[in-house]
């Protein structure tokens, strides 16, 4: 798994484990603000970059590798 | 003014001698925010920019070296801590100082760009910057010897007099001049074109956070 | 935690159900049919599945970074408003935020287009100038800046909407700012591609779009809120719909004003705002 795929299942574990533990106990205001202002858009963007379609594989290195400009 | 009513519950203090820091949400979230943008462009390489040359379809990238690279980051990174500095600050003449150190840092930040309309930019920007300090200090020197004192919290308690008003007068205008809102914001805009994504981002950065809270501070003072 | 999700879901699905309602209505307008309401809602979910890559040029992490910030200030916005009802100079200092994310998003790519739009959003941040002014002239009549004390102070004297009208229409002034393909939308004009967002594509596209439409619901809310007192939640959705429907009128009836007209408008719309509301609190 290259490591983006990683980045992000570990990024998602993470926010998923941070999300449920202030939704489930009693913590202090300023835990869970913390906890909702890093983790929310964590989870958002890895469940993004988790489900995002992926090339077929002869076309991959074409389609992600070649640089946005030239031609 | 009540600082509470303007920015929120005062969730604690600092005492740094006569000076306290006061901690409240506005305060916190600006602070963190700063050395949060501060950690990514210590983290952060550059970008490398790209635009099309005259007469051929090749394309023509302009990165930066890696001794401009050091510098720049240096002096961002400073400029970003000055920031974060002056978001915490209880003493108005320190909030003038970052605020002069931050319109320094600017200027720094871009003067190491090889390119010739963003280094005019920078140089009437810096002339207009340092004019502006002038203002700035006198503004905290006036309330200084109008009130006696330099501290927020102090000052808060204090029935402002014409001199105070006077005073804030001219620390917003040193602070239009420093920060590069209208009109002095036309030079400013031209200096981001250079380069170096992240260290443009804490010119930007600085000028909005000092200004939100120049209005707190200035109707913390102004107003009882 | 439980109030601050569902606080973000209502702020997603309204933010994105009324700039497809603004869209709508500006077809309309122009006679044409326009796209369905829950475009913009499909928009964003297709984006979410499509395939992001970063661009070799790009000043990583900062390009994913400026993203994910977007996504961060506004969950702060909807934990300092409906959520706490905090001070409104920090929901400003997350407009100011939102003003770096604009600038930045676009110089981290290395794309021209970009670049163009970094420049202009550092020419629009000095119309945020209305919005500090707004402050200034709320506090005055207020005498203070937290929200739930605001209300409180509706209940007893009334709607700020009729003790500093100038205000009212300065903030107006700033909704038309802030909302998609309005006369004063120059960092995200078609004549500089997407502007900021440019470089942005795939799934980032669809995080930023998940975030702006949460930034359109608070601005909304915050305009009902300061200016309106205390409203029941069927009187903020009829409110939103309304802005919405007019500054959609107002959008499809006018062009995009090239830069520099743009922030001289808003500027001189600060100045005639809180110059105003000062004489007016005065005589």
């Amino acid at each position: 798994m290259d490591k983006l795929k990683l980045f992000s299942y570990i990024g998602l574990i993470i926010s998923i484990i941070g999300i449920g533990y202030a939704l489930i106990f009693n913590l202090p205001a300023w835990i869970v603000y913390t906890i909702s202002i890093f983790l929310i858009p964590v989870f958002l963007l890895t469940i993004g970059l988790i489900v995002m379609a992926k090339p077929i594989k002869d076309e991959e290195e074409e389609r992600v590798f070649e640089p946005f400009i030239g031609y | 003014m009540d600082i509470a009513a303007l920015s929120g519950e005062i969730f604690g203090f600092i005492p740094l001698g006569d000076i306290m820091l006061y901690i409240t949400p506005f305060s916190l979230f600006m602070f963190a925010g700063a050395l949060i943008f501060t950690f990514l462009i210590a983290i952060s390489k550059t970008e490398t920019q790209v635009e099309a040359e005259f007469g051929s379809l090749e394309d023509n990238r302009i990165s930066i070296d890696l001794k401009e690279f050091k510098i720049r980051r240096f002096l961002a990174i400073i400029c970003g801590l000055a920031t974060s500095g002056a978001m915490i600050t209880g003493d108005l003449f320190n909030f003038t100082l970052f605020v002069t150190l931050i319109g320094i840092l600017n200027i720094g930040i871009v003067s190491a760009v090889k390119i010739i309309d963003v280094l005019d930019s920078a140089f009437q920007y810096g002339l207009i910057a340092m004019i502006s300090s002038m203002p700035l200090f006198s503004g905290a020197a006036l309330i200084l010897g109008a009130t006696g004192t330099l501290s927020i919290l102090n000052l808060a308690q204090i029935q402002p007099n014409p001199m105070v008003y006077f005073g804030s007068a001219l620390i917003l205008i040193g602070l239009l001049g420093e920060s590069g809102v209208a009109p002095f914001y036309a030079t400013k805009a031209e200096m981001f074109r250079t380069p170096g994504s992240p260290f443009i981002l804490i010119i930007h950065l600085s000028s909005l956070l000092i200004i939100t809270r120049a209005i707190e501070i200035l109707l913390i003072i102004n107003t009882f | 935690m439980a109030s601050i999700l569902i606080n973000l879901l209502i702020a997603a699905f309204m933010g994105t159900v009324l700039i497809g309602l603004q869209r709508k209505v500006m077809a309309r307008v122009q006679m044409r049919p326009g796209p369905p309401i829950i475009q913009y809602v499909l928009h964003t979910l297709k984006f979410y599945l499509k395939e992001t890559s970063f661009p070799k040029t790009a000043a990583m992490p900062f390009y994913i970074a400026i993203a994910s910030t977007l996504c961060a200030i506004w969950v702060t916005g909807i934990i300092m408003g409906p959520v706490t009802q905090g001070s409104l100079l920090l929901i400003f200092g997350i407009y100011a935020m939102h003003k770096i994310v604009e600038h930045n998003a676009g110089s981290s790519s290395g794309s021209p287009y970009g670049k163009l739009s970094c420049v202009r959003a550092v020419f629009s941040a000095s119309a945020e100038l209305p919005l500090f002014a707004l402050l200034i002239v709320v506090y005055l009549q207020t005498h203070t800046m937290i929200i739930s004390d605001i209300i409180t102070y509706q209940s007893i004297n009334g709607p700020l909407i009729f003790s500093i009208p100038l205000a009212g229409i300065m903030f107006f002034v700033l909704l038309i700012t802030k909302s998609h393909y309005s006369l004063f939308s120059i960092t995200k004009g078609k004549d500089i591609i997407s502007g900021y967002e440019t470089e942005h594509f795939g799934v980032m596209r669809g995080y930023l779009m998940f975030s702006e439409s949460i930034s359109w619901y608070m601005l909304l809310w915050i305009y009902l809120t300061v200016f309106f007192g205390p409203l029941s939640l069927i009187s903020y959705f009829m409110g939103m719909i309304v802005i919405s429907v007019i500054i959609a009128i107002i959008n499809a009836i006018s062009p995009i004003l090239n830069p520099n007209h743009s922030v001289m408008f808003q500027i001189t719309c600060a100045f005639i705002g809180i110059f105003g509301s000062i004489i007016l609190m005065i005589i």
